[in-house]
């Protein structure tokens, strides 16, 4: 594999370990937005069984040549962060391989497309 | 003699909108085609392009041949109609001729002629009033058909027929009374003035035998009124309806043969495609969305239905395998896969210039070996890795030195996005892949994989490099000798045709001489053109894991009816589909594998 550092933000350490650790988030769920969570939720159901296993960002096509962060992505949507989101979602290429990893059956390329609707498209 | 009688005014309303709104729909169709597509009917409209339209018109249109070949009493019953239909307006000019000379006649002349003739008491030609007797009797007979259909339509081995819209419902009901209404006032024609064959004749005898003379005068004028009411509404229903169809077919087949196509995106060529459809519901019953899942909204029938009346849903546009098995059985012959597609793209293509900024720093793998051969993994073989490995065997036990355009990974085909109607960024991934290929100087580039395949061949410009299927590679390995695998002659295996392979590519044989050199083949009850979907294309985001699930099993019920121990399939999708609908003393294999195993 071409490797990469697997920190979506930024690099922690100033040596190269291989690998990297997320930088801390702070969500403030009372002040995020949930509504439109909420509405992809009630369109796509089945999200809510996400394990947060990461099997679909560790055989993202995508995310093998960027930064891009599919279980990170969802997971923020879910929690009412919306920025950039749809940027990210771009990368995508709906491949697939995504769906077919996924240990809970999730229709990942639905929520893929779901997501970019509602967060950007037209 | 005056062809006029104030009961033909319904007709003549109804014929006169008819023509309008033909002359409205065709026109403006015809308008707005895009140029090339009618410089192409220019090209080849004085071709024998035009008399092989006019031969298939009389095939499809009027004897309905494709019909036949699916269902037979279903060809009957669309053959009475319309060709039945056909020969009471030629012969019925014939006889008015016969009559009144060669000579111009009103419409409603020939169509109310028995009227005309009875009321001006022209005498009686026998003959032309058995000819008619027949031909109204063989109408009669699809009529009945048709009334049985709706009722029973087990009866005519179709497991489903299409529920229809309120136009439809009205003009299918008309259909139904004008024969019946015609045959009533023909005979009440010939009871009060005599004259008409065994049909006609026979019951206008009987009526005036049992029916007092004046009841019979008094139901005259109103039959034939309720007979022209029926024609007039019908002709007015129409064009709203799948009645349209009719007049749809006909520019229809003389555009296909002037080479016109769908593409990508909706051209007004489309129009004539979806219209044509008459919604005859051949297209539900090889839908495996109805069978394994129950689901009854989503098939061609009503797909089209739905975006010719401007009701399309995601969720209907996007439940769909896009498998083929529909278009394979279509009489009419519409490229349903490349409408469904082209409505995706309207609905779903987002032009957007910044997407895939990323590519131009993807690394490229370069051919330093200068091989001429390029193998594409893809996204699927990647998550197969036996696939991969097997194909890695067979290159070292050719000595052939290749090159691996994405040994680590690369950028999509672009087929996933395609299928979903993102089409501007799937062109991304084209041109992106294009050029990779293009830079590696290689002559021929083989790939596992059916979907990649599909794209490599509809929609990258590689001239002067032969795309081949691994089935098809490894075939001329076979048959160079510079394969050997050991056979075994009490091994059997069965094989699953991909969708995009088969029906997409039109490869069958390949795969299926392949499996020969290792083994025994049995086909499955379904297969080659009408194989079944493994359940997991990547055309349908809608089902969910459970329903793919449902339609795997029963492929692979269909699959290991045959006895075969092994699933022999080649498309790294249909091999993972299928591994989940198998139980465990059941293997499923790609071609590629069963070779390396054996070498
Ligand atoms: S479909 Fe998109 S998110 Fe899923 S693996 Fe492919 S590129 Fe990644
Ligand atoms: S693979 Fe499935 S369960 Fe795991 S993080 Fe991704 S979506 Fe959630
Ligand atoms: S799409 Fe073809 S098979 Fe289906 S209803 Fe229309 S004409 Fe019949
Ligand atoms: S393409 Fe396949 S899944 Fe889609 S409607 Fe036709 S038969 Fe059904």
């Amino acid at each position: 594999m071409r490797r990469r550092h697997t920190s979506n933000r930024n690099s922690v350490a100033a040596i190269d370990w291989g690998y990297g650790i997320n930088k801390a988030r702070v969500i403030n769920a009372d002040v995020n937005d949930l509504r439109m969570s909420e509405a992809i939720l009630r369109e796509m159901p089945e999200l809510q069984t996400c394990i947060g296993c990461g099997g679909c960002t560790a055989t993202c096509t995508a995310g093998a040549l960027t930064d891009f962060n599919f279980r990170m992505l969802h997971t923020l949507v879910r929690r009412g962060e919306y920025e950039g989101m749809y940027e990210q979602l771009n990368k995508c290429m709906l491949c697939g391989k995504c769906r077919l990893v996924c240990p809970r059956g999730i229709n990942t390329r639905a929520l893929v497309m779901l997501l970019k609707r509602k967060l950007g498209d037209n | 003699m005056r062809f006029f009688a104030p009961f033909c005014i319904p007709f003549i309303i109804g014929t006169a909108f008819l023509f309008a709104a033909l002359a409205v729909k065709w026109g403006s169709w015809l308008y707005h085609l895009p140029r090339a597509d009618k410089k192409l009917i220019g090209r080849n409209f004085f071709t024998l392009a035009t008399p092989k339209a006019i031969w298939e018109v009389i095939r499809e249109s009027l004897l309905h041949a494709r019909i036949w070949r699916v269902n037979s009493l279903l060809g009957y019953m669309h053959t009475s109609l319309a060709f039945g239909w056909f020969l009471l307006i030629l012969v019925g000019w014939i006889e008015t001729t016969a009559y009144v000379g060669l000579r111009w006649v009103p419409l409603q002349g020939h169509v109310f002629f028995k009227y005309f003739a009875a009321s001006a008491h022209l005498g009686h030609k026998p003959v032309f009033d058995f000819l008619m007797d027949l031909l109204l009797l063989f109408v009669l007979s699809g009529v009945a058909w048709a009334v049985a259909k709706r009722i029973v339509h087990r009866f005519m081995g179709m497991r489903r027929t299409t529920r229809h819209i309120v136009w439809d419902k009205l003009a299918l009901s008309v259909l139904w009374f004008i024969f019946p209404i015609r045959l009533i006032a023909e005979s009440i024609t010939c009871a009060v003035h005599g004259g008409g064959g065994f049909l006609t004749g026979s019951i206008g005898t009987w009526l005036a035998g049992w029916v007092p003379r004046s009841t019979l005068y008094a139901l005259y004028e109103p039959a034939w009124w309720v007979y022209s009411i029926c024609l007039g509404l019908f002709f007015i229903a129409m064009p709203f309806s799948r009645y349209m169809h009719i007049f749809t077919e006909i520019p229809l087949i003389f555009l296909r043969q002037y080479k016109l196509r769908s593409g990508k995106k909706i051209t007004s060529y489309d129009n004539f495609q979806v219209e044509a459809c008459s919604r005859c519901g051949i297209c539900i019953d090889p839908c495996q969305i109805q069978t394994d899942l129950g689901v009854n909204d989503i098939q061609s029938t009503y797909f089209l239905r739905d975006r010719r009346y401007h009701r399309l849903e995601l969720s209907v546009l996007n439940n769909c395998f896009m498998c083929g098995r529909c278009e394979q059985v279509c009489p009419v012959g519409i490229n349903l896969n490349t409408l469904r597609q082209n409505s995706r793209d309207k609905m779903r293509n987002v032009p957007n210039e910044k997407r895939y900024e990323y590519f131009t720093s993807v690394p490229v793998e370069k051919n330093s070996a200068q091989s001429k051969i390029g193998y594409f993994t893809g996204c699927m073989t990647h998550l197969t890795p036996g696939m991969k490995q097997a194909m890695e065997r067979i290159f070292t036990a050719t000595g052939e030195s290749v090159w691996w355009a994405d040994r680590e990974g690369g950028v999509c085909c672009g087929r996933p996005l395609l299928l979903s109607g993102e089409t501007d960024s799937a062109r991304k991934m084209i041109d992106f892949n294009t050029r990779l290929i293009r830079e590696s100087g290689i002559t021929t580039l083989v790939t596992s994989c059916a979907i990649c395949l599909k794209v490599f061949r509809d929609e990258y410009h590689l001239t002067g490099v032969e795309l081949l299927h691994h089935s098809e590679y490894i075939e001329r390995l076979l048959v160079k000798g510079s394969l050997k695998p050991a056979r075994a002659n009490d091994e059997s295996f069965t094989y699953h045709d991909p969708c995009e392979l088969g029906r997409g590519c039109g490869i069958y044989d390949a795969p299926r001489a392949v499996i020969a050199s290792v083994g025994v083949l049995v086909e499955p009850e379904q297969t080659r053109e009408m194989s079944l979907c493994c359940g997991s294309s990547l055309a349908n985001t809608v089902i969910d894991d459970g329903q793919q699930l449902r339609v795997s099993r029963s492929a692979v019920d269909t699959l290991t009816a045959t006895g075969a121990k092994t699933i022999v399939t080649a498309c790294p999708l249909c091999k993972k589909a299928l591994a989940r609908g198998t139980s465990h003393n059941i293997r499923v294999k790609d071609l590629a594998e069963i070779v390396a195993e054996r070498l």
